[in-house]
């Protein structure tokens, strides 16, 4: 299963065209090396030959041909020169002097360099040595072949070649290898990945990608998926969460107009009675449809850039025309309202929906605050951008809830019973994500501060 | 300024919701007439005088941006209400921008309809600009910006004024929170608190508390009403 996988894998193919391609670079290079030492062997020997011929050469025009017969001897008999091929002959190939009984039949009617073996040369060795020799035609006639045992140069070339050929087979099976191995274990990383993403298929978000601890990059992957894992099942449960209110806050009311027609519609028809009963039901139906369009609402401001329509927007002017409409109904519960702060901050924003945003901060700030208690909206305007908060003298929200309150649906235990949906400040958290503002909890002492800080406008 | 029965387009496809559009605006006093697709509605939009029409958003064959866009580009100038199931805010804006002029969102309550349309009605009829408003024993001068009732001076805030002289332009007819907010406050969202009702109740304490008889009325689920009794 591995195997097939990492034949398939596309790290494999890329470590053979690697491999093909650095191979080719090295046999070319070894074949300059063989080449290039080779000849430069041969250049050697062929240059040895030239000056024995040379030497020769003199000895014969200088004083004919018995000077060049002594020449010969003289040179056979030189220790250093064991190697050396000498060979003077007549017209017709008869060996007048030298260190061969005949003349090579291969080299009758040549002149030049060539290579050859005869018998005639070591007739005791077990196969006969490579010979390489200059000819030269004399004008009267006779030969002379100079020439040299080049079988150890021979030897060394052959030397080379094996070298390189099995230096060549060394590389490729080393690269193979290596290649199958990184393979192999980038295979079994990335099957470890693809396993877990199948058990998270089958069976639920519950699986994470296994550690090595080596805190290579693999483990760095594994770690970021895991996180996105739990990322996505934070976020599922909310959504369930969320789901499981709505199913909730929606029955209630639906069952509650349910049960109201059906104890009408076994009842004799009653003009009055019926008519509240369908107002009532009426005002039912306005709830619930207020709760859905809370919800589109949240999640069109999530989901739409609505940054293009983005104006000056004065948080003051914001601050003072939600005190003026929310006066009267601090008045209904003896509170009192008030704003304050930087008479001018500007901002880049959308007004319906901030105006909408501190609203619902204060409408939460009058029903959970104190009785006959002080809601005070403050603009501030700083170095690093704007600001407005709203803040009351209530009792505040624990330090452990705050951080639930910006979910869908989430209600304090003792606000079940005040009026809202819970999705007032879902929004303000929504509108406050698509101004890139910052939305602080405080505490007032005695009460609770939001804040919503604005980044600094960019356009001016 | 009266005139015979009005003529109102109504262009929707869903049949059960037109018929109840037809019903309702048939009672109400208009002649409608209805187009159940986009290409019928335009066709009808061009051919007759009509002092309003409403056009559903989503409709087989052209959509009803389209059809408003066409009609602007022709000159036809009447008045439209765009009624959308889809969301409020995007679609809204893009709506006004398009050229029709009011926008309600699916579902919608039948007085909130009405309301609009007969806003939109006004709006296309020549208004001549009162200085002095009246209602019952209520008298509102929009010069010197003050309220009496039986003669006595009524003290509202600036804001209250303009809520009040709002609801007295509009006399007799239901004038929706969202409307409300839009004209008095210009802000385009219906508010997901009662903070209008709660505004309203008190501009309603200031003009009506110890009279002879109320002139705020609260419709609920929609909005406000003034009237006086016949």
């Amino acid at each position: 299963m591995l195997l097939a996988k990492t034949l398939r894998s596309s790290t494999l193919k890329l470590a053979l065209i690697s491999i093909g391609i650095f191979g080719a670079v090295v046999v070319g290079l070894f074949t300059y090396v063989y080449w290039s030492t080779s000849s430069y062997v041969r250049s050697r020997a062929d240059r040895g030959i030239a000056a024995e011929q040379a030497i020769l050469q003199r000895a014969y025009d200088m004083g004919g041909r018995s000077a060049l017969v002594d020449a010969i001897a003289q040179r056979m008999a030189e220790e250093h020169l064991q190697t050396g091929l000498y060979l003077f002959a007549d017209s017709s190939y008869a060996p007048i002097a030298g260190n061969l009984d005949a003349w090579p039949p291969s080299l009758k009617d040549t002149n030049g360099w060539s290579n050859f073996s005869t018998r005639e040369w070591k007739p005791d060795a077990p196969h006969q040595p490579l010979l390489r020799a200059a000819l030269v035609t004399f004008p009267d006639g006779s030969h002379l072949l100079v020439g040299r045992d080049i079988e150890d140069l021979d030897k060394f070339a052959v030397q080379i070649e094996t070298a390189l050929a099995l230096g060549i087979s060394l590389i490729f099976a080393l690269a193979g290898v290596a290649s199958l191995y990184v393979t192999r274990r980038t295979v079994g990383r990335i099957e470890a990945i693809n396993a877990t993403s199948r058990s998270i298929m089958q069976s639920g978000l519950g699986k994470r990608i296994p550690l090595r601890g080596t805190r290579d990059e693999w483990d760095q992957l594994a770690i970021n998926l895991n996180s996105m894992l739990d990322r996505i099942e934070a976020l599922m449960g909310e959504v369930k969460q969320a789901t499981d209110n709505v199913a909730h806050d929606l029955r209630t009311p639906l069952t509650r107009m349910r049960g109201r027609l059906e104890k009408a519609y076994g009842r004799p028809r009653e003009g009055d009675e019926d008519q509240a009963l369908i107002s009532d039901t009426i005002a039912h139906l306005d709830g619930v449809l207020g709760m859905f369009t809370s919800l589109t609402r949240i999640s069109q401001i999530e989901a739409n850039d609505r940054t293009a329509g983005f104006r000056a927007v004065n948080l003051a002017e914001i601050a003072n025309e939600v005190v003026e409409l929310f006066d009267a109904a601090a008045e209904d519960r003896g509170a009192h309202i008030e704003a304050a702060g930087a008479p001018l901050a500007l901002v880049s924003g959308d007004r319906d929906l901030l105006f909408d945003a501190v609203s619902n901060l204060v409408d939460n700030a009058l029903k959970h605050g104190r009785d006959a208690g002080h809601v005070s909206v403050e603009v501030t305007r700083g170095d690093d951008g704007a600001a407005i908060s709203v803040a009351d003298d209530g009792p505040g929200i624990p330090a452990t809830e705050r951080r639930h309150v910006f979910k869908r649906f989430y209600r304090l235990e003792r606000s079940r019973r005040t009026p809202g949906n819970g999705l007032g400040l879902s929004l303000v958290a929504a509108v406050a994500r698509l101004h890139g503002a910052d939305i602080e909890m405080l505490d007032n002492a005695p009460g609770l501060r939001f804040r919503l800080r604005f980044p600094r406008p960019t356009a001016s | 300024m009266v005139e015979g029965r009005r003529r109102i387009l109504v262009v929707e496809d869903d049949s059960e919701t037109a018929e109840q559009l037809v019903e309702s605006l048939s009672t109400s006093g208009y002649q409608v007439d209805l187009a159940t697709d986009g290409e019928e509605g335009l066709s009808r939009a061009r051919s007759a005088d009509y002092a309003v029409m409403t056009i559903d958003r989503m409709l087989p064959g052209i959509d009803g941006l389209a059809i408003i866009r066409r009609l602007r580009e022709d000159g036809i100038g009447t008045p439209a209400l765009i009624i959308s199931a889809l969301g409020e805010i995007d679609d809204r804006v893009r709506g006004l921008r398009a050229g029709g002029d009011d926008y309600l969102v699916k579902p919608f309550a039948f007085a909130e309809l009405l309301a609009r349309v007969e806003a939109l009605a006004r709006r296309s009829a020549t208004v001549v600009k009162e200085t002095v408003l009246r209602v019952g024993d209520l008298r509102m001068d929009l010069v010197s910006r003050t309220v009496t009732r039986c003669g006595r001076d009524i003290e509202l805030l600036p804001r209250e004024f303009q809520v009040l002289e709002y609801l007295v332009c509009n006399q007799g007819q239901v004038v929706p929170r969202a409307m409300l907010l839009q004209h008095v406050w210009d802000l385009h969202f219906d508010p997901t608190t009662n903070i209008i009702d709660v505004y309203v109740g008190r501009v309603r304490r200031k003009v009506d508390d110890r009279q002879a008889y109320p002139l705020i009325h609260t419709i609920r689920g929609v909005g406000f009403c003034v009237r006086a009794p016949c």
